[in-house]
């Protein structure tokens, strides 16, 4: 639908004659003419609900006192906000919502004084009044007394005496400071779509949270922090930034965690990044973050274990240099490399400015294109097909105009929560979802048809999909799905077929592809469904891959076989799988912001360019600048690009660090291997040649959807795996863990540990119990003459006859997974394994991995 | 007296609840009599008999009918049998005694609707009723008055029991709406008006029990008899209750326009006060309508020019739809008195009111949810003989919040839940300032106490060991 012109109506308000757009009530209205009218639980993205009746006003023709926020407003109406009578009423209204609320301060004679001269602790245990809220100063509710004029209340301070809660991650609740403003509810259950939220018990002893006694963690939340976002008080706060106090500002920004590209408001106070709110931009992500972009932000840059000086091996030691000795030092290992003995390792979360520059930076200074990226793997079907994808139509606001959804393989609580929301809207609207996934999902919870192949096959079960549908709403499907498609990937047929007709009805298609089935090794189907799907009129694709810059590592080049703008790249220089699989032995490996091993692999030198240390021994680093520090862009999904702001801009110094961009470290080095091209003043600078080189790039952030538009066909790589191994099980694989620049996030945010995903092998409670294997023992999976042994768990999202492990899309920061690890280096999956219960269970088990932890523990130190 | 008794008129009969001996009675002729008409010509005969609505804000519900559009494609009907006034239990007998006459009610009003699917809402502590009603409606269903094609008339009617879990605010229409459709139980927002969107945002309109019943009576005896009964604005039948200590407490049907003496006092209803005594308060209408002063007060020698200082005997006060105004009640109600007797303190009364709906109040809107408590907090205090002649004002000017305006709050229960609270503290002033002038010297000490006993005891656990949470 594309949006209408509204009609302007006339209304008069306080005896003056205002204009409005038609279908809007009396609050907004007055809000868009600069009348104030108080008001507490109404809020844009929600519906009335005429709670707080602090908008109570006099219409003409209307019995009583009417609600702004609840009437709406009419040709011809004629309102009065502010008469005698319903400011009294106002004042008394407000004065029974303090009488709950711990707002003695509010009215408090010496507040002025107090808050000049304030010598009590700020984090009191127990908020009692303004002063040690963690809301002081942010709070709608002073804003209101203060515009209502309230100085006094006649009621004493009544304080319920509920327990804070602080049992969740990211973020603590106090009911007592609650209003009941139902504004967190609604938006759980309206907009996010969610309903973890719910008002419990009723009258005086009515409070809010999940219904039935359950944590937030139990109840489903996603912790995306809309609630926090809209609490008018400060019964809801990020834990991270409770005691900041009041922002100095904020910088519109742009999430670094994913490629949606979430506009997002960076609050600092002092210099420092304090908290995130989510932007109320309409294009991307409308008012809603996920949980990485809401609360992992501060922390992620923050952490005490964050690497602000450039280090050297010198012998024994590992020691702080300074930034010419460091570069002096690089450089001299980098000269002279011949292509073989050189690998640059990008990671998909730099910016533009970055990526660019990183693959100029080997291809003239070093004369190779020895440069890969962790990207790759996010890409399956490579270059060629993902070219191809993203010329097409990609729009995220554009699934809420779909009216038929595929949904395949993803799971939108914690990853892509946006897009999730996004669906939900979508479905309220009347659109049909189908939800392609072995795996139960939290979109199996609202979808029409849950379509449940066996892992692996979702590519073949999207293929039959994409072969047969057709565009028309009496069509019948029968028949369109053969026996063999039924029985290759293990779909009903007849469910299949209804799917398709289900589809085929609607006009708008979007196709959702979520992270999980990039990872399987044969991508046949899957690249003939896409190229089918590429085809077909009025189809959007939203794929959801992890990494923020992934599109951008495509079309700047920082491939070994792209150029800049997508061309061919004349010779090949050594790529990460080669590295990995022990093929090729590069004598100098350039690590930046990507941990692609657990261990050292074997190389003379490893220079490291990041915001953490790598979990193995280096020889050099490079501290780079983290997402708050540096500017630059990021090419989202639907080839936006769209700025990071730099708002910490510490002077170098021993505690603030030495951290630099990452082009700028480049063009440093660069200078010392004696090029000329790299005399970038800024990041713009670097944007703007980025725009001479690749086609239809802008010169300056820009958010516009572009469309690639690529300099060279690439070919398309089908791969045709049949399922390695042998045995009744299925191992699969399944990207997860919380990836920034090679780091693993949940080591560094508190929270997100809460919510990582451990290690082992999770499968359906019917093939454990079938295995004779209790929740938590260990099992032993054979891979061919591979053992691997490791903790169960109980999963009932899981099909039968799956055992499903987590790959860390991120390395760094994990804990050694010392016994997954010949997993991870095998890189297959689906994998057929046998599996058993492992022998060593018990008392002797637990000793011996108590005694291999020592030593690890040792060696880290 | 004349008056032949509709309503109850199967009271005390044997097996009454039995379709056989209902149809005996000429059961189900109203209901042939309707299908037989066009459903328009139904709902104008219900508005020229002028039936207004039972449940007690005397809507009249022809007009309510006629809001639902025109061009609407589903419509609801609501039965609301969650009767929940604390001193009513009118619609309890109905659904005891003569289940069938409000499924003939339902089966009326869905075709002047064009329902097709009734819900009877039914109060959570109604257990042998639910089991009567639902027994009823099978026996209906296999006699062929609900289902397919109904008396070959071609109208379907379904007709299914939604028993509630136990709040007095699922019997605002809103309300129960929600709590039908399986959310909390809380009103909506008017507009829009459940005759243009409620119930699964259908069309919807809510009846009461007692309405409905009155419809076959319509149909077989005609308006003319209909509006003979009653007086001239608030005509038919009515089931009057009376509890208390009076001789013969119970369920009466009468015509509308009886006078509050007549029900206390009168042969055929309660038989005047046991032990002689006198009353003091009559809350004629359920709690929610405010409250009569007894007869313990003299009468006023001149009705027409009362002396508003005085206080006067207030019983002769006309139950209709109108006349109850004049003594500043808020309307009829349920039409169920509860009377208190002279030796009771008025400030239990007070106590008792204002803690059901401290209790009840949903928690949606301020001023009720905040409000009751503190009307009930401030009650406490005065019981316990710590009060102060400004808690009175205090009381009356949070009643005033509450809803002496409407359309401060988003249903009537902070209405209902002020009115009496004025009531009591205006026309009984003189006995709660007495009463406040005979407190002990330690009245200040125990006052503080009362306000917040959190504030001196455990700060967590004095609030919940508070009166509020029995």
């Amino acid at each position: 639908m594309s949006p209408r012109k509204t009609r302007l109506r006339k209304m008069e308000i306080n005896h003056r004659e205002v204009s409005f757009p038609e279908g809007v009530t009396v609050l907004r209205a007055a809000e868009l003419n600069d009348v104030y009218i108080p008001s507490l639980c109404s809020h844009k993205d929600l519906t009335p609900f005429g709670g707080c009746r602090m908008c109570i006003v006099e219409i003409e023709g209307m019995r009583g006192y009417p609600l702004a926020c609840s009437t709406v407003a009419a040709e011809g109406m004629k309102v009065l906000t502010d008469t005698a009578a319903v400011r009294e009423m106002r004042k008394e209204i407000l004065q029974l919502i303090l009488s709950e609320h711990p707002a003695s301060c509010l009215i408090c004679d010496e507040k002025t004084e107090c808050r000049e001269n304030q010598f009590t602790i700020r984090k009191a245990g127990v908020t009692t009044g303004c002063q040690n809220c963690p809301n002081d100063g942010q709070c709608e509710l002073q804003e209101v007394v203060e515009k209502v004029g309230l100085t006094d209340i006649e009621y004493p301070v009544y304080y319920r005496g509920y327990e804070a809660e602080h049992d969740d991650p990211f973020f603590d609740r106090d009911y007592n400071m609650c209003i009941l403003c139902g504004r967190c509810v609604r938006m759980c259950q309206e907009v996010r779509g969610t309903g973890v939220l719910a008002f419990k018990f009723r009258g005086p002893l009515a409070q809010i949270g999940p219904a039935f006694a359950k944590s937030h963690v139990e109840a489903g939340c996603e912790f995306c922090g809309a609630c926090v976002s809209v609490c008018p008080t400060g019964a809801l706060a990020d834990k991270v930034s409770k005691w900041d106090g009041q922002p100095d500002g904020f910088e519109l920004s742009t999430c670094p965690f994913c490629g949606l590209g979430c506009q997002i408001e960076l609050y600092h106070k002092d210099g420092r990044l304090s908290k995130v709110h989510p932007n109320l931009d309409p294009v991307v992500n409308d008012g809603q973050l996920c949980v990485r972009g809401r609360f992992s932000l501060p922390e992620a840059t923050h952490h005490h274990t964050r690497a602000r000086k450039p280090m050297l091996r010198r012998g024994k030691y590992f020691r702080e240099v300074t930034w010419n000795e460091a570069l002096d030092d690089v450089a001299e290992k980098l000269k002279g490399l011949k292509p073989a003995d050189f690998l640059m390792v990008v990671s998909g979360d730099l910016t533009n400015e970055s990526l660019y520059t990183a693959q100029k930076f080997v291809r003239t200074c070093l004369k190779s294109n020895s440069i890969d990226s962790t990207a790759r793997d996010l890409l399956p079907g490579g270059p060629g097909l993902w070219a191809k994808l993203f010329s097409l139509p990609i729009s995220i606001k554009g699934l809420r105009e779909a009216d038929a959804i595929i949904a395949v393989g993803l799971d939108s609580r914690f990853y892509f929560s946006v897009a999730g929301v996004e669906i939900r809207h979508a479905l309220k609207d009347g659109a049909a979802l189908i939800t392609i996934d072995p795996r139960d999902s939290n979109l199996a919870r609202y979808t029409n048809y849950w379509l449940q192949p066996t892992p692996g096959q979702e590519g073949a079960v999207l293929k039959a999909i994409a072969n047969n549908i057709r565009r028309a709403t009496d069509f019948s499907p029968r028949g369109a799905a053969g026996k063999d498609i039924a029985k290759k990937t293990g779909v009903d047929k007849v469910l299949l077929e209804e799917a398709i007709g289900a589809l085929s009805a609607g006009e708008h298609l979007a196709v959702l592809l979520g992270p999980t089935v990039f990872e399987y090794n044969a991508n046949e189907d899957l690249v003939d469904a896409l190229l089918k799907l590429a085809g077909r009129k009025n189809t959007s694709f939203l794929p959801l891959y992890n990494g923020a810059n992934t599109r951008g590592v495509l079309e700047l080049g920082a491939l070994g076989e792209v150029l800049p703008g997508v061309a061919k790249a004349k010779g090949q220089g050594l790529s990460l799988a080669d590295v990995i699989s022990s093929r090729a032995k590069p004598k100098v490996l350039y690590l930046v912001g990507e941990v692609p091993f657990f261990e050292r692999p074997d190389c003379d030198y490893i220079i490291a360019q990041d915001i953490y240390y790598p979990p193995f021994e280096i020889d050099a680093f490079l501290p780079a600048a983290s997402f708050a520090e540096a500017e630059g862009t990021l090419t989202n999904v639907e080839g936006r690009v769209q700025e990071l702001v730099q708002i910490e801009d510490l002077p170098d110094g021993a505690v603030a660090g030495f951290m630099r961009p990452d082009w700028y470290i480049f063009s440093r080095l660069a200078e010392r291997l004696n090029s000329r091209e790299f005399k970038y003043k800024s990041a713009r600078a670097v944007l703007k040649e980025i725009s001479k080189t690749v086609p239809g790039y802008p010169a300056k952030p820009n958010r516009k959807p572009r469309r690639l538009a690529s300099k060279a066909k690439l070919p398309v790589e089908k791969r045709k795996a049949p399922v390695a191994g042998t045995g009744p099980y299925l191992l699969i694989a399944e990207p997860a863990g919380f990836g920034h620049r090679g780091i693993d996030l949940s080591s560094k945010v508190e929270g997100l540990e809460e919510l990582a995903l451990e290690e082992g092998f999770r499968l359906n409670p019917d093939d454990l119990q079938k295995l004779q294997i209790e929740p938590g023992e260990n099992i032993a999976i054979s891979i061919n003459k591979l053992t691997v042994t490791g903790p169960t768990k109980a999963d009932a999202e899981c099909p039968h006859g799956a055992i499903y492990y987590y790959r860390p899309v991120a390395l760094g920061g994990l804990e050694q997974r010392a016994n997954l690890e010949p997993l991870y280096r095998l890189r297959a999956s689906p994998v057929k394994v046998k599996a058993r219960a492992a022998k060593a269970t018990g008392k002797k088990a637990k000793k011996k991995a108590a005694s291999r932890k020592i030593p690890m523990a040792a060696s880290t130190l | 007296m004349a008056f032949e008794p509709v309503l109850m008129k199967h009271v005390n009969v044997p097996n009454s609840t039995a379709l056989t001996v209902y149809k005996s009675d000429g059961g189900y002729e109203g209901a042939a009599k309707a299908l037989k008409m066009k459903p328009d010509e139904v709902v104008d005969l219900v508005k020229q008999a002028n039936l207004r609505g039972r449940g007690g804000a005397g809507f009249p519900a022809g007009i309510k009918w006629g809001f639902l559009p025109p061009d609407r494609e589903v419509t609801y009907l609501c039965v609301n049998a969650d009767e929940s006034e604390p001193p009513t239990f009118c619609n309890r007998i109905t659904i005891e005694t003569d289940p069938h006459m409000l499924l003939e009610g339902i089966l009326i009003a869905g075709y002047a609707t064009k329902t097709t699917i009734a819900y009877i809402y039914m109060r959570g502590e109604f257990t042998e009723q639910f089991h009567i009603l639902q027994k009823a409606i099978d026996e209906a269903c296999a006699a062929g008055y609900f289902g397919k094609n109904i008396l070959g008339s071609g109208y379907d009617l379904e007709c299914y029991i939604h028993r509630g879990a136990g709040a007095y605010v699922c019997g605002e229409e809103t309300g129960l709406i929600e709590s039908l459709e399986g959310k909390r139980g809380w009103p909506r927002i008017k507009p829009p008006f459940p005759a243009v969107e409620g119930a699964f945002h259908k069309p919807t309109v809510v009846n009461n029990v007692e309405t409905l019943a009155c419809l076959p009576h319509i149909l077989t005896r005609g308006v003319e008899w209909f509006t003979s009964l009653g007086t001239e604005t608030s005509a038919g039948p009515k089931m009057y209750c009376v509890s208390g200590p009076v001789n013969r407490p119970g369920c009466y049907e009468a015509p509308l326009g009886i006078s509050c003496r007549e029900l206390i006092y009168g042969e055929d209803f309660g038989q005047g006060m046991r032990d002689g005594k006198k009353v003091k308060v009559v809350l004629p209408g359920g709690l929610s309508m405010g409250a009569l002063r007894g007869d313990m007060f003299p009468k006023n020698p001149n009705p027409d020019q009362p002396d508003p200082k005085q206080d006067y005997d207030e019983l002769d006060c006309i139950l209709d739809f109108d006349d109850v105004r004049r003594y500043d009640l808020l309307g009829l109600g349920t039409a169920a008195a509860v009377v208190v007797p002279e030796d009771v303190d008025i400030r239990e009364v007070l106590v008792n009111i204002t803690r059901f709906y401290a209790l009840e109040s949903c928690g949606q809107c301020t001023q009720c949810r905040e409000g009751t408590m503190w009307m009930y907090q401030i009650a406490q205090r005065l019981r316990a003989g710590a009060g102060r002649v400004c808690d009175l004002n205090l009381l009356v000017e949070i009643s005033q919040n509450l809803g002496m305006m409407p359309g401060l709050s988003i249903c009537g229960l902070s209405d209902g839940g002020g009115w009496p609270v004025r009531n009591l503290v205006q026309k009984f002033r003189k006995e709660f300032e007495q009463r406040i002038a005979e407190q002990g010297a330690d009245a200040a000490a125990r006052r503080i106490k009362e306000i917040n006993p959190a504030a001196y005891e455990s700060p967590i656990r004095g609030y919940q060991a508070a009166e509020v949470h029995p």
